[in-house]
């Protein structure tokens, strides 16, 4: 019973914050001269495919499929984020390990275009994931040994993996040949995948079946959540990975190599990054365009990780949260004429509110008779404060 | 404690989910109205810019026609196969794409819909190599965006040769976003009109690889400014407002894009136009006159689909003169800006 209610608990921060941010967003929507109902109503129906209007006619499977592409990186990359806080980490680098990952794939896909898919998309994958962890694993080998702050290290290297980027695709080599600012696509054999068959003609819920993008990248996104999940509870590296986190003289003295784990604990967070940005290309975009210049997974994965409170299942909750806010955005402002701006509203209010954690307020003891000992800490700030402890070198 | 408040919160979201669906949903047009959806890029209908211009076109055709115009704007690069998927998927008259950004998704999108209308401005439906696939239900809208840079071309050399600029070293410059035809149209025009009026002039082309940071733009202009230019042509979207501000701040002049950016900056002498508005209410006016068609259109001083204004300067009547006899003389085809820019 104890255990059940703490798993209640638990969930309260996160769901009473999504309820909070939606309240205040309402609020403003209604202030501002909207409909807040209207509102709601188009992103539940362009997120989740349900409460459609029956005058607007939004198809709930597209929309539904949409949402899937969108949340689908958010998995891993959430993931990226989530393990790192474990160790006590903050990496602020996902969204620099997903470009790495998407540029890696697309330079493979591209050079190696003429290879079957049996051999090419294994190895675009494999490519994307390697250059992920290698893009993280820098931070962390600092970190370990120098013991420069990761949040630093990472935020940096997410300018460098952007502006190479822009190199590669604004006049660099991978530069189609027409002048626009997209690489060549990378060959068949590179792309993921699609769940229904995309043959011209055959038409799907009513609409043509090309349009839903979902793909076979979902699959191994729920994958990594497993793997994530198995790693931290059920091997001996989670447990060091835990311990580190919880107090790293304490890791020490139990005979935990720190640094080791730090390392470790990066490439693994920079592979599961980068191996979402090889999907992006391999299974929706198929070349590295600019919008990976402007692209912002790697920063919703911070917020998907909080929210989910760096647990696999809270993880696919939050994700799919996500996914449907920005699949949902699109359809509010088409039908209830309310900007999409909303959305990051939404989404920015439920990281405030979980970061301020100020619900906690209504648990505290003053809420009830007078105030006593300080409330005991909720999980997304107490990862928080372990990220924001000194480096190892620091500690001895 | 813990279960009742989560009872609340459940009732709570349950209440708000039945509201939600309840909502209102009784906007059912009474006649034949035709559905315009307009998708912006990344920029969004604030830029000031084209997906401004293109809204202010649709909302001009709202006011002339029967038209509902639903706008959504996308946040980010994912968002434009979604986004006209969803106004095509609901059978829409028009669905145009703001910007050639939206090349690829375009092509994707209208060879899903053929019995869909499309229109998209200064670009086309194209493959993931953009190449122009021809569907024959998308209409590309492009401009001579050389006319308008003519135009502010011209006036900036006339003023270096008539030492009415600021420093009068007889240099100006262009920040160009990305070096890709738009904008290298823009700045072939603005070279080609400035060393006809000035022969001795030096124009500084720099480019800035971004089209929405004003930081970056910033940078690029300071660099030109330092080395003396004192007509500083921005043509780079939302990133370009940098450059504006730059030259306010170091009292130098400067020429505005796309739109009539005359309030941006007080250093905003005038402005080449791109009417992605005359554009977009042409495409919606064909369609609702039944004569909508593929391939392209292109929007010139000609047809007064490009052009320019004189903003926070007041110019010489020789000056307005010899703008007046260019604007006649391209009008006419005695002279044509160069696409490519001159060496």
């Amino acid at each position: 019973m104890a255990a059940v209610r703490r798993i209640a608990g638990g969930f309260a921060v996160p769901l009473g914050s999504v309820v909070f941010a939606f309240i205040v967003g309402g609020l403003i929507v209604a202030v501002t001269g909207g409909n807040p109902f209207a509102a709601y109503q188009g992103l539940l129906c362009g997120g989740l495919g349900v409460a459609c209007s029956t005058t607007t006619g939004e198809n709930p499977a597209l929309q539904i499929s949409t949402t899937i592409v969108f949340f689908t990186p958010l998995l891993m990359t959430g993931v990226a984020v989530a393990l790192p806080f474990r160790a006590g980490l903050f990496n602020i680098g996902a969204e620099g390990q997903l470009l790495a990952g998407s540029v890696a794939c697309t330079v493979i896909g591209i050079k190696f275009s003429s290879l079957p898919a049996p051999i090419l998309l294994p190895m675009v994958l494999i490519g994307g994931t390697l250059a992920g962890a290698i893009w993280a694993g820098v931070p962390g080998v600092l970190k370990a040994t120098i013991g420069a702050h990761e949040v630093v290290t990472t935020i940096m290297l997410n300018y460098v993996a952007q502006w190479l980027v822009r190199f590669l695709i604004v006049g660099g080599p991978l530069q189609a040949a027409n002048g626009f600012s997209a690489s060549t696509p990378i060959g068949a054999g590179a792309r993921l995948p699609l769940f229904l068959p995309n043959t011209p003609g055959l038409v799907i819920f009513g609409l043509p079946a090309g349009v839903y993008r979902v793909h076979t990248g979902l699959l191994i996104g729920l994958a990594a959540l497993v793997v994530f999940a198995v790693l931290l509870w059920r091997t001996s590296l989670g447990y060091e990975i835990r311990a580190v986190g919880q107090s790293q003289r304490a890791a020490r003295y139990g005979g935990i190599n720190v640094a080791r784990t730090i390392i470790i604990t990066m490439l693994i967070a920079g592979a599961f990054s980068g191996l979402a940005g090889a999907i992006q290309i391999a299974g929706v975009d198929h070349n590295l365009t600019d919008k990976y210049f402007n692209d912002t997974t790697g920063f919703d994965a911070i917020a998907v990780a909080l929210l989910g409170l760096g647990s696999a299942v809270g993880i696919l909750f939050a994700s799919i949260l996500f996914g449907a806010l920005h699949a949902g955005g699109s359809v509010m402002q088409a039908d209830a004429g309310i900007s999409s701006s909303l959305v990051q509203i939404l989404q920015a209010l439920i990281l405030f509110s979980i970061a301020a954690n100020f619900l906690r307020v209504l648990r505290l003891p003053a809420f009830r008779r007078r105030p006593s000992a300080p409330a005991p800490t909720a999980p997304a700030a107490a990862l928080m404060t372990e990220a924001a402890k000194a480096p190892p070198g620091e500690t001895t | 404690m813990v279960h009742s408040r989560l009872r609340f919160l459940g009732v709570a979201g349950v209440a708000l989910m039945l509201l939600a669906a309840c909502g209102s949903s009784n906007n059912t047009p009474a006649a034949k109205v035709y559905k315009i959806g307009l998708v912006t890029d990344i920029g969004g209908l604030n830029d000031k810019s084209f997906n401004h211009l293109a809204d202010l076109g649709l909302e001009k055709a709202k006011t002339d026609f029967k038209v509902q115009g639903d706008v959504v704007e996308s946040k980010s690069g994912d968002d434009y196969v979604p986004n006209l998927t969803n106004f095509a998927s609901k059978k829409y008259d028009l669905v145009i794409g703001v910007g050639f950004l939206m090349q690829t998704a375009m092509g994707t999108v209208s060879g899903q819909f053929p019995n869909v209308n499309f229109a998209i401005i200064d670009g086309a439906g194209t493959d993931a190599n953009f190449n122009d696939l021809k569907h024959p239900n998308v209409q590309s809208l492009y401009f001579s965006e050389q006319d308008a840079g003519a135009m502010v071309g011209a006036l900036a050399g006339l003023l270096e040769k008539q030492n009415k600029a600021k420093k009068n070293a007889g240099v100006i410059s262009a920040v160009g976003g990305i070096s890709i035809p738009p904008v290298n149209h823009y700045i072939a025009g603005y070279k080609w009109a400035a060393t006809m009026m000035d022969p001795g002039i030096k124009v500084l082309v720099g480019y800035s690889n971004d089209f929405t940071d004003p930081a970056k733009c910033k940078n690029v202009a300071a660099n030109q400014i330092s080395s003396k230019a004192d007509i500083l042509f921005q043509v780079a979207g939302g990133c370009g407002l940098g450059v504006l501000q730059a030259a306010g701040q170091a009292g130098v002049y400067s020429v505005g894009v796309d739109a009539d950016q005359k309030d941006a900056d007080p250093s905003v002498i005038a402005s080449a136009l791109k009417k992605v508005d005359v554009a977009t209410y042409t495409a919606i006016q064909n369609v609702v006159n039944g004569k909508f068609a593929g391939g392209a259109l292109t929007f010139n001083i000609a047809n007064d689909g490009a052009g320019y204004a004189l903003d926070n300067l007041t110019v010489s009547a020789d000056i307005q003169t010899a703008l007046d006899d260019l604007k006649a003389k391209i009008k006419a085809g005695t002279l044509t800006p160069p696409a490519d820019i001159p060496a």
